[in-house]
């Protein structure tokens, strides 16, 4: 065993690693509770990975063959159903906590000096887990999947100048057809996820970089807080919240596995009720609000142009409130309310 | 946020709550008008339910989740005694710094 070990260490040199790990404090405070959505949004992409790679095995991305050979998997090959529905539910339960741990940095303002670039990266990777719900959806290729689908890549239609053409790349046509299945589902299982370990990979680089942040109040006066041992006390608790966390996702997959629809026809109308993933409800709902012309211009470009500048601020968050440790930034808590309850408001009235 | 910054936001927000007032009433008046016009839409045809599959595989999954759990809560109580003790550890190298120096964590 000793042998083994010093043979790894020789190839990989992982010592200086683990004594990092070993020395790593982790804080104790009001909001310790954030440090576990982090890690438990890493033990969902984990089971993505999974689950999608056991999907892949047997899934067909092709016009014919798409909606039936999901319905195969969930029919036929053993155990194919709860395969499925913990994919579609662990996307699920892993969009929720990076909104839960980017609304825990917003409001805490962990974003500010020296951690911009981890809220670059963190805002990268809610983007990135929204394609990834935004490509995975149309997979199944049944009407709701369609139709949801020309309504989303319609969108960039509207902005002027690369609008037209970003639809044309997205859509790999003119309209959706085979091709964008094809498209969508190689971006699904290649581009996304090398995009997204890469941006994951600097951001935990980040994380250990600059440490975990701890409250204003803590850093502005230097005030050392207790603390606990990373390993094994933290990983120890870590391990305890995932292992809940597993059980709630079986259970959650096991009663309420999604079904899917008839397969897609591309000529027929658009089904009524049509409604994307409850993630970008609040954005569907916003569209329907703006009418076709607003004061002469076009409604749907404006609500577009609306939206883009709304996420643009989100990103930019650390270079928009860059005040010293001293301020609160009360206007930027204010903001962040006022943008979640506008969200949730708005999810809500588009479900009822 | 500067002075400059709080004028752009309010400018911002009033402007969207423009846009949004009259979106809202341009909605309406469009809705009405093409309420006649509006072609069918389909109803979605029948979603084909998940819980198509034998009542064995059934009886399965709901076995294993059972299982599940049970080995969940024994690996929570496993790891609740792990926990205690590496806190219990700790804590002795807390006090063990408190007595070497004058200071003293109250954690």
């Amino acid at each position: 065993m000793k042998a083994l070990r010093a043979w790894t260490e020789d190839r990989l040199g992982i010592r200086p690693v683990a004594a990092f790990l070993a020395k790593k404090e982790v804080p104790c405070h009001k909001h310790t509770v954030l440090y576990y959505t982090g890690s438990s949004i890493l033990f969902f992409l984990g089971i993505q990975i999974v689950t999608g790679v056991l999907l892949a095995l047997y899934y067909q991305p092709t016009l014919a063959e798409a909606n039936a050979s999901v319905v195969r998997i969930m029919t036929e090959m053993p155990l194919g159903w709860l395969i499925r529905s913990v994919h579609s539910w662990s996307a699920t339960f892993m969009i929720a906590l990076v909104f839960v741990h980017l609304m825990g940095i917003a409001f805490t303002k962990a974003y500010r000096k020296p951690r911009e670039a981890t809220w670059l990266t963190g805002v990268l990777l809610l983007g990135s887990s929204l394609a990834f719900g935004f490509t995975g959806y149309l997979l199944p290729w049944d009407e709701l999947s369609l139709a949801a689908t020309k309504v989303g890549t319609n969108l960039p239609k509207a902005l002027p100048v690369i609008g037209t053409w970003l639809t044309r790349v997205m859509r790999a046509g003119d309209d959706v057809t085979g091709d964008t299945l094809t498209r969508f589902f190689i971006v699904h299982v290649s581009v996304l996820p090398l995009a997204l370990l890469a941006i994951l990979g600097v951001h935990v680089f980040l994380v250990q970089r600059h440490g975990m942040s701890v409250p204003l109040e803590a850093e502005r006066d230097k005030i050392k807080l207790p603390w606990l041992p990373f390993w094994p006390n933290f990983l120890l608790r870590e391990a305890g919240v995932w292992l809940v966390l597993l059980g709630v996702l079986l259970t959650v997959a096991v009663f309420l596995a999604p079904g899917i629809g008839p397969q897609a026809d591309l000529m027929a109308p658009a089904p009524e009720g049509i409604k994307p993933e409850w993630y970008f409800l609040f954005m569907f709902q916003t569209l329907k609000l703006f009418p076709a012309r607003i004061l002469g211009l076009n409604g749907e470009m404006i609500a577009v142009m609306i939206m883009m500048a709304g996420m643009a601020a989100v990103l930019l968050l650390p270079f928009i409130d860059n005040r010293p440790l001293e301020r609160k930034g009360k206007v930027i808590t204010g903001l962040a309310w006022a943008g979640l309850a506008y969200a949730v408001g708005l999810s809500i009235w588009s479900l009822l | 946020m500067s002075g400059r910054g709080r004028l752009v936001a309010a400018a911002g927000i009033l402007v969207l709550g423009f846009l949004l007032a009259v979106g809202l009433l341009e909605a309406r008046v469009q809705e009405a008008a093409q309420a006649s016009v509006k072609p069918a839409a389909a109803a979605p045809g029948p979603e084909k339910p998940a819980a198509v599959r034998p009542a064995r595989e059934r009886m399965a999954a709901y076995v294993i989740l059972g299982w599940v759990w049970f080995s969940i809560g024994v690996l929570l109580w496993i790891l609740r005694l792990r926990v205690r003790e590496a806190d219990r550890v700790h804590r002795m190298g807390w006090v063990r710094a408190g007595e070497a120096g004058p200071k003293r964590s109250e954690h």
